[in-house]
């Protein structure tokens, strides 16, 4: 099957679970509290922006996505660094950051909001710790393991270790560095949701709860569905960062 | 005093027997010596001794008169692989050894172009390394490490990957880059013909030790026509009984 052909079949087959989904929903009478038909999440999710009702929320978790992923992902960054280049420090520390990892953050939302308070402090902190691992991880892979011929340039070229980490270490892990990041985004926006679950009052997580409550299904799945786009897009967006990064080393022009 | 003079250098690795044993060995200015021998007879070890990447357990190693303690401009040093940097152009991956410790000058990039235009790669300048084929790899990687104009050149089995008639170009690409500046070269080849070919001097090594020492007295500049003629065929049979003579 071409390209096209594949991407037409995809669509077609979305649009026709879409359909099916909705004759379901209609022949069997569901109630809209168990599963709204998709006309119905479609003109909840359009009241809903355009009456403004949404954005405020859709602001609230991109700002804590933002901010939870900028700290988490630079925090990585520096401490893989840091780990990969001083093998005393590795052994020092990284048990302890391996089981600070192993523990679900999520189980740990109650703790922070002990002693962060309720709101947007506590969900960038989970946020922040969830997207630090993958980015750690990495880069301490990709700097701890550089081709040790290069290496033997570098001394060759009498470069110090901050050229060394600067020019070689972190340009060669780099494709690992952004792979990292890509898993970091994804994580991101669970982080974000999951926290405002239990932490929040406002911001898209928040709102699922809300619609819970009020037993508003349809809002809930709105709310799903533009958490769905809101992940794509920034998937998309990491793609985009890493073509543009690595594009000297992409195989196919 | 010899311009790069070895003396009774050994080296050892804890706890191993010496993998290079009490070697004497010069090269004087603008020669162009190479050490033959098997995969793991100690080669490439003695070659990064020179280079200051190792340093001796007993034995001096001197350049110009000075030791050698680490690696520095005066040496160029071209790898077994061409270790090319992916992410940056040709032009730049020539420019290296400028770039690490400021913006290379427009002189320092002219002369880059210069050297890449001596090795026909000026039409990949600015190609990045996978687009070029291993010979061409392999031709950056020399002029990266002859952009510094060092003193003394050391190879490690440049050409190894490439294939015949790639290696004897860059062979004869070689020789003329290096006549042309007079410049010293210590070259490591496991392959007799390549030593016989390139080398004023050719050193037969084995488990550690040189074993023999063979003075290669074909004309020069040498062309095709030296590669298949008796002379040649000759001091090839020799290293290579030379070669069996120091094998167990």
């Amino acid at each position: 099957m071409s390209m096209r052909m594949s991407r037409f079949w995809a669509w077609a087959l979305f649009v026709a679970g879409l359909m099916g989904w909705e004759l379901l929903t209609r022949a069997l009478q569901l109630s809209a509290l168990v599963l709204p038909p998709p006309s119905v999440v479609l003109t909840a999710l359009w009241e809903g922006l355009r009456s403004g009702y949404l954005w405020p929320h859709i602001g609230q978790t991109v700002l804590e996505l933002v901010m939870g992923l900028t700290a988490g992902c630079a925090l990585g960054l520096v401490s893989g660094v840091v780990l990969g280049e001083s093998a005393c420090l590795r052994r020092l520390l990284l048990p302890y950051v391996v089981i600070s990892q192993v523990v679900p953050k999520l189980a740990l939302a109650p703790l922070f909001i002990v002693w962060f308070g309720f709101g947007m402090t506590s969900t960038v902190v989970i946020t922040a710790l969830i997207c630090f691992f993958p980015l750690m991880e990495n880069t301490l892979t990709g700097v701890a393991q550089a081709d040790p011929q290069r290496l033997e340039l570098f001394r060759m070229l009498g470069a110090n270790r901050w050229q060394t980490l600067l020019r070689l270490k972190i340009p060669s892990g780099l494709p690992g560095i952004m792979a990292g990041f890509r898993v970091a985004v994804v994580l991101a926006l669970v982080g974000s949701v999951v926290g405002e679950f239990i932490g929040g009052s406002q911001g898209l997580g928040a709102l699922i709860i809300a619609s819970q409550g009020m037993m508003d299904t349809p809002l809930m799945f709105a709310v799903l569905v533009i958490i769905t786009v809101l992940g794509l897009v920034l998937y998309q967006l990491a793609i985009v960062l890493e073509k543009l990064l690595l594009k000297s080393r992409i195989t196919t022009l | 005093m010899s311009f790069l003079d070895m003396k009774q250098v050994s080296y050892t690795y804890p706890g191993w027997p010496a993998v290079v044993h009490r070697v004497d060995w010069c090269i004087e200015q603008g020669q162009f010596h190479c050490l033959v021998g098997r995969s793991g007879c100690g080669k490439t070890t003695l070659l990064k001794l020179a280079a200051g990447l190792l340093q001796p357990s007993e034995g001096v190693i001197t350049l110009q008169g000075d030791p050698v303690i680490k690696p520095g401009p005066q040496l160029g040093f071209v790898f077994q692989a061409p270790t090319l940097l992916e992410w940056h152009t040709v032009l730049d991956n020539v420019l290296l050894p400028m770039s690490l410790s400021h913006k290379p000058t427009p002189q320092e990039v002219a002369k880059a172009e210069q050297l890449l235009a001596l090795m026909g790669l000026s039409a990949c300048k600015h190609h990045y390394p996978r687009h070029l084929s291993g010979g061409q790899q392999s031709r950056v990687a020399i002029a990266r490490a002859l952009i510094g104009e060092p003193a003394i050149l050391l190879l490690d089995e440049p050409f190894a990957a490439l294939d015949a008639i790639t290696r004897e170009e860059l062979q004869d690409d070689l020789l003329t880059l290096c006549r042309l500046r007079n410049t010293t070269v210590f070259f490591v080849t496991h392959d007799i013909a390549e030593a016989v070919y390139l080398a004023d001097r050719v050193a037969v090594m084995d488990r550690g030790s040189i074993r023999r020492d063979i003075s290669v007295e074909l004309p020069k500049p040498r062309g095709r026509e030296v590669r298949y003629g008796p002379a040649f065929n000759a001091i090839c049979a020799q290293l290579r009984g030379a070669m069996d003579g120091a094998a167990p």
